[in-house]
This record gives structure tokens, C-alpha cells and sequence, in this order.
């Protein structure tokens, strides 16, 4: 066999391969956009229906009629907005420190940060929920934002990021008499714009889709309730089964907006982790 | 000459917000959008009145009160009430599902019912719906929904494999699911004869103690100490159900939404799913629905549960919030019904717990669907208010799943049960 | 320490100080909060401060109880095969459709599920694994394999959920591998090609040993998301025999808010803790093994 032919071969099971996992990516989505606009007895039709008769595109519009959707998105929103800016400047700051500054004490608290990561969220809901009634933010979005506005996983990458950003661009500035925060704001945060947007990216939809805790706070403050909280109202024993199957059309009003975040950011976000790369590769 | 106006207008704002200050009622309830803010016509009146109406008419009535309505999903709601406390920001009145009862009386939730209210309910009252929010001996709020258990089949169904009849014993159940099950040659069902309500503890547990009680079986001892779930009754009552996974007449897979599809002849549901099985069926729901007695294996038995209105024993209105509560649930209107009664049987489609409100909405309550739950209360034996309730419901349900599944025999599975449960009462009593 | 040093080691405190601030209030207080609840027997809705105390008791009912430690078992299993066989069909996928056209498409596809939340997730995949009206038995029984009932049959129920977990995780773990690929320089590849090295061989002593830090963080950070996994199990799961399915964060989470046991749910909430870290510190071993030192 020829090299060419063998070639040949190698490509078509590359796409092969390709091709067949992103059939299984995709299966569920299309699903999920096909189900928005069935009937509720399409959904759970045998044989398994794949496209609706009729595509009931009244689903998309009985759903701002259950449930303000435009109020959920206002609230997520700024939540996700808020707390996606707290953690870029929280996580750039720390990692700075910790990648190219020394003081003592630096290594047992960057470990500290990391072992902070590993406690499980139940030990932070009871008592973060009796803090926020102690600094009374209870009834403001505050109590969704200020828990999340440090996270160890933004410090851990953006550090790593830092690190591999040369030590000269530095010492050069600091000869030329820059203080460490002139050297933060004109030399990492532009040096490591991708991660900043890659951290941007995955805080922003982690918060967006965060579930837990806002629940909690909205059954306390129904006024802060936010995407995914309302969108599952739809499926608990709060309404009946007349809306049960708008869930599904609830859920592509929740990860829509997410899609177009990403596409739109993508290119930085891609090239980000393709230019910068991780670490010392 | 400023300052004096300032001051003027200070004491002014000062006398006039005292003259307006209202007495706020906070109101945690689990019904949804159109039980609250009322089922209204295209053009937007309210044609069904919800329960923001009914708050807005005692307002109205008494302009120093101030009703807030919270409205929180049930799954969420002992959540609400847990942080709600924790924040020092409990609401001030609850409805409850009576299981929750137990562990919020001895945490010192609940507040006690007014004596001019627990008369009342001895007199109007449902005997199974005052025993639902009867916890430790006492009343511990007003009944508003009793929930019952009834057996739902699909007369279509039925009449294709040659029954006129719904199963007037639980044999016959037995025997017609097995024969209404249809596999196809690929193994998927087409058809099942038997599926139950998979959503919750309640789906399982509740029919099997309503088979428990047929038997003359109790699930605990008298005084509580003892799970009785060793005995004949308790295992029989078990095997009954497993009887039908081992004959073929449903499996694991099966759920209540199988029924709804039309694709199973019978379930055992609560009066709630009424409307979830009109949109369901359309208009072949008459001709489709049938809803009988639950096949009896000795005595004719049903279960219940009940939902009941109190008050937060810290509340600092409690006295108005038993005034607005009164209104709502004891005082009658001019057709013997109270407004809660009204509100159950015309928006929610339930079943209220006092003896005249059910006669009151005939056209409710003895239609197709309920009239058969509204006969039955008189067999209805209310599940027991036991500490810990979910709990030990959930391991019930735990343990009949893994039966079910021939993982453990029906013997192993109540034993099993019955070690966990003992354990959990001898810490309360 | 020179004047400089003073300097940079007075702002790289000043630097972590709103986080380490952030820790102080919002990780101290809340860890030491219920750690003092795990030493009681305290159902929520009384003050902590007049739950009695109990001791060990809640650690010790926890490891003598049967579905505690079958949801510690269900928890190992699912995170150490979703992480693993997560992070190799990630690789895997990550090589191939980098030297593929369209790459970018082909990425944008499979990272789909990282915008979606578990919950759409649980719904979606819960349909699909439907054993009567499922697309996916649908689809096996073209090739005449009979149903499975994925989500209720107790020996492929964690299965289904970590098919998912998987399903759901590649995503992202292609776009971060991508990135460590595109920053291996091209001669390196091209000197190993002029060796007449074929391209398992420099998959295997070029690409590989130069993605270990990756392929570190990436199982290192998987492993403590999947050991707290709470959502998809407790969607998908609730129809399935618990002992087969249940996670310890699901445990977790019902003995807290339906049992109405504080006390015992935040014990189970720090032997979790403990868990994650000995798993954490083990996973830094192996890659020790493999030449990497710690996080550096």
C-alpha cells in the first residue's frame, strides 16, 4: 500500500471517528430544540417522535406568559455580569502575586486557596445564607453576587497564565521605576487577554447556570429569581401538567443566550488558549 | 420659619405613617400562578378567584392588615421554611403538608390553634383530615385539602382486553394486569397494565399503606415505638405489588406518564392529577376515564394525606394571623361554604376537608373524576404523623424499589426497612 | 530582604488581600460554622447554638450506614471513570480533529454542552435513555439489540449517568488540550518525521510527555468537580434502586433538607472534604511518577 493510499485511509477514519462522536453531541441538542416545539403528548410519544407534526411555535410565547422571562434575564444578567468582574480582578491580582511576586508565607497560601476548592458547596450554603442575612443583603442581588466574587479555580489558571510571561518585561519596568500595580495594569492583564477571556467565559455561563444557591435565595426573595430557577418551576409540582413540556422550551430560553456568548467570544477564547498556551509547554 | 415647617412636616409624616401603620401577614404558600392570581377569562377578569383575590377582599375589610403571599414550589418549601428561620425572616403563616408537622411542632414551629378554631374543627370537620394535622395529640393548624387515593383506569383500555369492570379485588388487579400488558417483538411495551406514580415517596408508599390498613395492618405501634413492618399484614400487603412486576403486569420502567399517554390501563393517584388528565386525554377524557375504589385485598381502605393553614409560633401578628385564618377557613359564607372551601374545590380541584364545603360544589366534587375520592373519605385512614416522616418514607420507598426489582425478597426488603425505622423512632420516642 | 523586595512582598499582599479578605468571611466562617454542626444532632430550624452536642456520632453512624457508603463507592466509580475516560476521549478527539478541517467547527460542536446546565442535561438525556419510547433504544433496536432500561436497572444506571457526565465534560477538556497542542513547536514534529518516525510514535514520546501538565490540571480540577457531582445523578437517578446510583453530594443534600438532620448532612459534607483531598494528593503522586513535580 502506497503511502498516498494510506493516507487516505488515516483521513477517512480521522472523520470517521469526528464525525461519529459529533452526531452524539449534537443528538440531544437537536432533540431538545425539536421537543421545544411538540405537543406535550409528541414528547412522550412511542414510538419516539423526532421532528413535531406541527412545529407549535406558541410554546416559545406561552412561556413569557408563565413565567417573566425578561425579569430572569435581568437578574442573571447582572448577576453573572457582577460577579464575572469580580473574579477576573480578584484572580488576575492574586495571580500576579503569586506568579511573579515573593513575600513570605506565598506557598502554604496558595495551597491554602487550593485546598479551598476541594470542600464540598453544602458546608458554604446554611452559613453564607445566615452572612448575607447578617450584612442584610438578603433582599438586594447582592446575596447572589458577593459569595461568588473570588473563586480558587480563577486564581489557580490565571496564575499559570502569568507565569509564563517573561521576567525581563517585568524587570525592565520596574527599573524604569513602575510600581507593581503600573507593571499589573500595562503589562500582565494585556499579556494575558485570552485568559482573562477564558476565565470571563467559564465564570460568566458557571454563574449564569448556577442552580443551588440561587434557589435558595429566591424562595426567600422572589424578586431575585434567576434563569435556571424559573425555567424549573415549569417542571416542579408548582404548576400542573399544563406546562410540564414547556420545560424543554424554557430550557433553549436559558442556554440560548450561553451559545451566543460563546460564539461571539470564541475567537478570542479559542485563540487565547491557542496563543498563550498553559504553563511552560 | 423653615425650620418650623420642617418640623411641621416631620411630625405630620410621623402621626399619619402611625395612623397607617399596617399589620403585615406573610403568607408561604405552594400554589401556583393561576391558584394565586386567579383563572381569568382572555380579556383578563377573573372569572375562578385565586388566592391573592380572597387576601385583597379581608384587606379590603380590614385596612390595617397587610397580606403578603410568598408563593414557593413545594420541593422547595421546607427549604424556605428552614432558611426563613435561619434568617430571623420566618413567614408568618404556612401551609403545610401534614408530614412536615411532626418535625416543625417539636422545634417549636407551630404555633397552638386558638380554642374557638379547635371546636370548629371537631364539629365540621373531615374526622381524616383533623387527624392529619393532629400531631402529638394536638391540633396543630386548620385542615384545608384532603388527598385521598383512588384507583384510575382507562375504560378503552379495559374494554379492548374484555373487561367491563374495574378489578373489585386486588387479585383481579393482579390478573388483569398481567393480561392488559402488551410487549412487543422487540421487548419495548407497548402497553402496560399497571404503572404508578414514580415522582415522589408518596407514588409508593402511600398505596401500599392503603393495601397495609386493608389488611388491618399499622405501620407503627400505638405509641409510636415500635415499625411494625414484620408483620403478615405488612409483608403481604408488599407482596401484592411485587406479585405484578413477577406476573408481568408492569416493570421498572413504567411511570404514571405511561397512563397519561394512554399507553396503561390502571394507576392508583391522588384527586390532584384531575386536571393533568383533562389536558391529557382532551376531549376523549370522558369516555376514557374511570375512577373506582382501590381493589380492596380485605377491607375497603383508603389513604390520605392532608395540607393544613398555621402560624409561625415566633410570628409576631399571631393573633391577627388566626383572625385572617378564621375568615378564610371557619367562617361561612351564605352557602354554608367558607372562602378556603371555595378556593379548593372551584380553582384547585380538591377536596376540602370540612363536611359542608364538600356539599357545597356538587358540580366539583361529584363529578367523573373526584366523586369516587369525596366516597371514599369515609374508608380514608390518614398516614400516620410520625417524626421524622420523610425520612422514613423514603426509606420505605427505597426498600419496595429494590423489591421490586428482585434485588432483595419482599421479607429482606421490610426487614431491612424496619431496622432503619426502629432506629429513627427510638430516637424520638 | 532589600528595599525592592519590601516592595513587591508589600503588594503581593496587598495584591491578595481583597481574596484572602474574601476566605476570611466567606470560607473560615462558614467551614468552622458546620464543623461545629457535624458535632451535633441539630434538624435546622432551632438555633445551632442549643442543638445538643454529639461527638463523633454523626461520623460514626455515617461509616456503619449501607447506602453512606454505597454513595461513597457510586462516587469513586463515576469520578474516576468520567475523569479518565473523559480526559482520553478528549485527548483522543483533540489530536484528531486538530489536524482536521474545520477544526474550529468541529470544537464549537462538541463544547455544545459546556453552555448547557445540568439540568437540561438530566432532562434531555433522561428522555433519550426512556427504555420504552427512548431515541437511543430506538436506535439500538435498528441494530436488533433489545431495550435496555438505562436510568431504572440498577447495573446501568451509574453507567448511563457517566455516559452523560462524559458526554457533557469533553467539551471543554478538547478546547484546553487543543490550546497545550498548538503551542508545541511544528520542529519538533518535523525533525521526528525526518527520523522516519511513524505518527503513533510521535504521539506517544513527543505530544504526550509535552501535554503532561494539561493533561494534570485537567484531572486534578475534574476530579474535584466530579467527586461533589450533585445535579445530573439527582435528576437522572431518582427512578434507579439509590444503592446503585446515589453520590455522596446527593446524600448530602437529602439528609439535610428532607430528613431534616443538619448535623449529620455537614459530617458527611467533611468526610467528602477528606476524600477529595487524599484523591487530590494521590492524583499528584501518579503525576509525579510521570515527571511532573506538583502544580508548578
Amino acid at each position: 500500500m502506497n503511502s498516498k493510499s494510506k493516507r487516505i485511509i488515516k483521513e477517512f477514519f480521522r472523520y470517521l471517528i469526528i464525525i461519529f462522536a459529533a452526531f452524539w453531541m449534537v443528538l440531544p441538542f437537536f432533540w431538545m430544540v425539536s421537543a421545544s416545539l411538540m405537543t406535550p403528548q409528541e414528547i412522550t410519544s412511542i414510538p419516539p417522535k423526532w421532528i413535531p407534526e406541527k412545529p407549535q411555535w406558541h410554546n416559545y410565547i406561552d412561556v413569557l406568559k408563565r413565567v417573566p422571562i425578561g425579569k430572569y434575564y435581568l437578574n442573571s444578567l447582572l448577576v453573572a455580569g457582577t460577579a464575572t468582574i469580580g473574579v477576573i480582578l480578584t484572580s488576575s491580582l492574586a495571580g500576579y502575586a503569586f506568579a511573579k511576586l515573593h513575600f513570605p508565607g506565598k506557598k502554604p497560601v496558595f495551597q491554602f486557596i487550593l485546598v479551598t476548592m476541594m470542600f464540598p458547596v453544602f458546608i458554604f450554603l446554611i452559613p453564607n445564607f445566615f452572612l448575607m442575612k447578617t450584612f442584610g443583603m438578603l433582599t438586594n442581588h447582592l446575596s447572589l453576587i458577593v459569595p461568588f466574587l473570588v473563586s480558587g479555580y480563577g486564581i489557580f489558571l490565571l496564575r499559570q497564565f502569568i507565569m509564563s510571561i517573561p521576567d525581563e518585561l517585568l524587570d525592565s519596568a520596574r527599573i524604569d521605576g513602575a510600581s507593581e500595580f503600573k507593571i499589573y495594569r500595562s503589562i500582565i492583564l494585556p499579556n494575558i487577554k485570552p485568559g482573562l477571556s477564558a476565565l470571563a467565559i467559564t465564570t460568566f455561563i458557571g454563574q449564569w447556570n448556577n442552580f443551588l444557591w440561587p434557589m435558595i435565595i429566591s424562595s426567600f426573595s422572589p424578586n431575585l429569581m434567576t434563569v435556571p430557577v424559573g425555567i424549573q418551576r415549569l417542571a416542579l409540582a408548582f404548576a400542573s401538567a399544563e406546562t410540564q413540556h414547556l420545560v424543554l422550551t424554557g430550557l433553549v430560553y436559558q442556554v440560548v443566550p450561553m451559545l451566543i456568548v460563546f460564539v461571539y467570544f470564541q475567537k478570542n477564547f479559542i485563540k487565547g488558549f491557542v496563543v498563550s498556551g498553559f504553563g511552560n509547554i | 420659619m423653615k425650620r418650623c415647617i420642617l418640623t411641621i412636616l416631620l411630625v405630620a409624616l410621623l402621626v399619619s405613617s402611625m395612623a397607617f401603620a399596617k399589620t403585615k401577614l406573610t403568607f408561604a404558600v405552594h400554589w401556583s400562578d393561576y391558584q394565586v392570581e386567579g383563572i381569568k377569562d382572555k380579556d383578563g377578569k377573573v372569572v375562578t378567584k385565586g388566592l391573592r383575590q380572597y387576601a385583597e377582599e379581608y384587606m379590603a375589610a380590614n385596612p390595617d392588615v397587610e397580606i403578603e403571599i410568598q408563593m414557593v414550589p413545594f420541593g422547595e418549601y421546607l427549604t424556605r421554611i428552614l432558611v426563613g428561620r435561619l434568617a430571623g425572616a420566618a413567614s408568618d403563616i404556612y401551609v403545610l403538608y401534614s408530614l412536615w408537622g411532626v418535625q416543625l411542632v417539636e422545634s417549636g414551629v407551630l404555633d397552638k390553634v386558638p380554642k374557638d378554631i379547635t371546636s370548629a374543627l371537631k364539629n365540621d370537620f373531615v374526622e381524616a383530615a383533623v387527624g392529619g394535622a393532629t400531631i402529638n395529640g394536638e391540633v396543630r393548624g386548620i385542615p384545608t385539602e384532603v388527598a385521598n387515593y383512588a384507583l384510575v383506569y382507562n375504560k378503552k383500555i379495559l374494554k379492548a382486553g374484555g373487561y367491563d369492570q374495574p378489578p373489585k379485588t386486588w387479585d383481579e388487579l393482579i390478573e388483569m394486569a398481567s393480561k392488559l400488558t402488551i410487549k412487543k417483538d422487540d421487548g419495548t411495551v407497548q402497553q402496560y397494565g399497571y404503572v404508578y406514580d414514580t415522582s415522589s415517596n408518596s407514588g409508593t408508599v402511600h398505596p401500599y399503606l392503603a393495601r397495609l390498613y386493608s389488611l388491618g395492618g399499622q405501620l407503627f405501634s400505638n405509641d409510636n415505638k415500635k415499625c411494625l413492618l414484620d408483620s403478615k399484614e405488612a409483608l403481604a400487603a408488599l407482596d401484592a405489588e411485587i406479585e405484578i412486576f413477577r406476573r408481568g403486569g408492569t416493570d421498572s420502567a413504567a411511570t404514571h406518564a405511561d397512563f397519561q399517554n394512554g399507553r396503561a390501563a390502571m394507576v392508583i393517584l391522588a384527586p390532584w392529577w384531575e386536571s393533568s388528565l383533562k389536558i391529557a386525554f382532551g376531549d376523549k377524557y370522558e369516555e376514557t376515564i374511570g375512577v373506582a375504589p382501590i381493589p380492596p385485598m380485605k377491607d375497603p381502605k383508603s389513604v390520605s394525606y392532608t395540607w393544613f393553614v398555621g402560624v409561625d409560633a415566633l410570628s409576631k401578628n399571631k393573633n391577627e394571623a388566626w383572625k385572617f385564618l378564621k375568615w378564610l377557613c371557619i367562617d361561612p359564607l351564605s352557602n354554608g361554604s367558607t372562602r378556603m372551601g371555595e378556593f379548593l374545590a372551584n380553582n384547585i380541584g380538591a377536596i376540602p376537608s370540612r363536611k359542608a364545603d364538600i356539599d357545597a360544589f356538587p358540580d366539583k366534587l361529584n363529578d367523573l373524576y373526584t366523586s369516587v375520592y369525596v366516597q371514599e373519605l369515609a374508608n380514608t385512614v390518614p398516614e400516620p404523623n410520625v417524626a421524622q416522616g420523610e425520612e422514613i418514607k423514603n426509606i420505605i420507598w427505597r426498600e419496595i424499589k429494590e423489591a421490586r426489582q428482585q434485588r432483595k425478597t419482599p421479607e429482606k426488603a421490610l426487614a431491612d426497612a424496619k431496622k432503619q425505622i426502629d432506629e429513627i423512632l427510638s430516637e424520638f420516642y | 530582604m532589600s528595599k525592592i523586595g519590601h516592595k513587591r512582598a508589600r503588594a503581593g499582599y496587598g495584591f491578595i488581600s481583597p481574596s484572602l479578605i474574601f476566605y476570611s468571611i466567606f470560607f473560615i466562617f462558614p467551614v468552622a460554622f458546620s464543623l461545629i454542626a457535624s458535632f451535633k444532632r441539630w434538624n435546622g430550624l432551632v438555633p445551632l447554638f442549643s442543638a445538643a452536642w454529639v461527638g463523633l456520632d454523626n461520623y460514626k453512624w455515617l461509616f456503619g450506614n449501607d447506602l453512606f457508603v454505597s454513595s461513597v463507592i457510586n462516587t469513586v466509580i463515576y469520578s474516576v471513570v468520567t475523569v479518565i475516560a473523559g480526559i482520553f476521549i478528549s485527548l483522543v478527539l483533540a489530536v484528531l480533529i486538530n489536524g482536521s478541517k474545520f477544526s474550529g467547527f468541529w470544537r464549537l460542536l462538541f463544547f455544545l454542552p459546556a453552555v448547557t446546565p445540568a439540568v437540561a442535561i438530566g432532562t434531555i438525556w433522561g428522555y433519550l435513555y426512556r427504555a420504552n419510547n427512548g431515541l437511543i433504544n430506538q436506535i439500538l433496536g435498528w441494530f436488533g439489540i433489545a431495550p435496555i432500561r438505562w436510568l431504572t436497572d440498577p447495573k446501568t444506571a451509574l453507567l448511563s449517568i457517566i455516559i452523560t457526565a462524559i458526554w457533557a465534560g469533553v467539551g471543554m477538556q478538547i478546547l484546553i488540550i487543543t490550546a497545550s497542542l498548538q503551542n508545541i513547536p511544528q520542529d519538533y514534529y518535523d525533525a521526528a518525521k525526518i527520523d522516519g518516525a511513524g505518527s503513533f510514535r510521535i504521539f506517544w514520546s513527543i505530544t504526550l510527555p509535552l501535554l503532561r501538565p494539561i493533561l494534570l490540571f485537567l484531572t486534578a480540577t475534574g476530579m474535584i468537580g466530579a467527586w461533589q457531582v450533585f445535579d445530573l445523578p439527582y435528576i437522572m437517578g431518582i427512578n434507579a434502586p439509590a444503592k446503585s446510583v446515589m453520590t455522596v453530594s446527593w446524600y448530602v443534600y437529602e439528609t439535610a433538607f428532607q430528613s431534616l438532620r443538619m448535623g449529620r448532612a455537614s459530617a458527611g459534607a467533611f468526610i467528602l472534604f477528606c476524600i477529595i483531598f487524599i484523591a487530590n494528593i494521590l492524583v499528584l503522586r501518579a503525576f509525579k511518577k510521570g515527571g511532573i513535580e506538583g502544580y508548578e
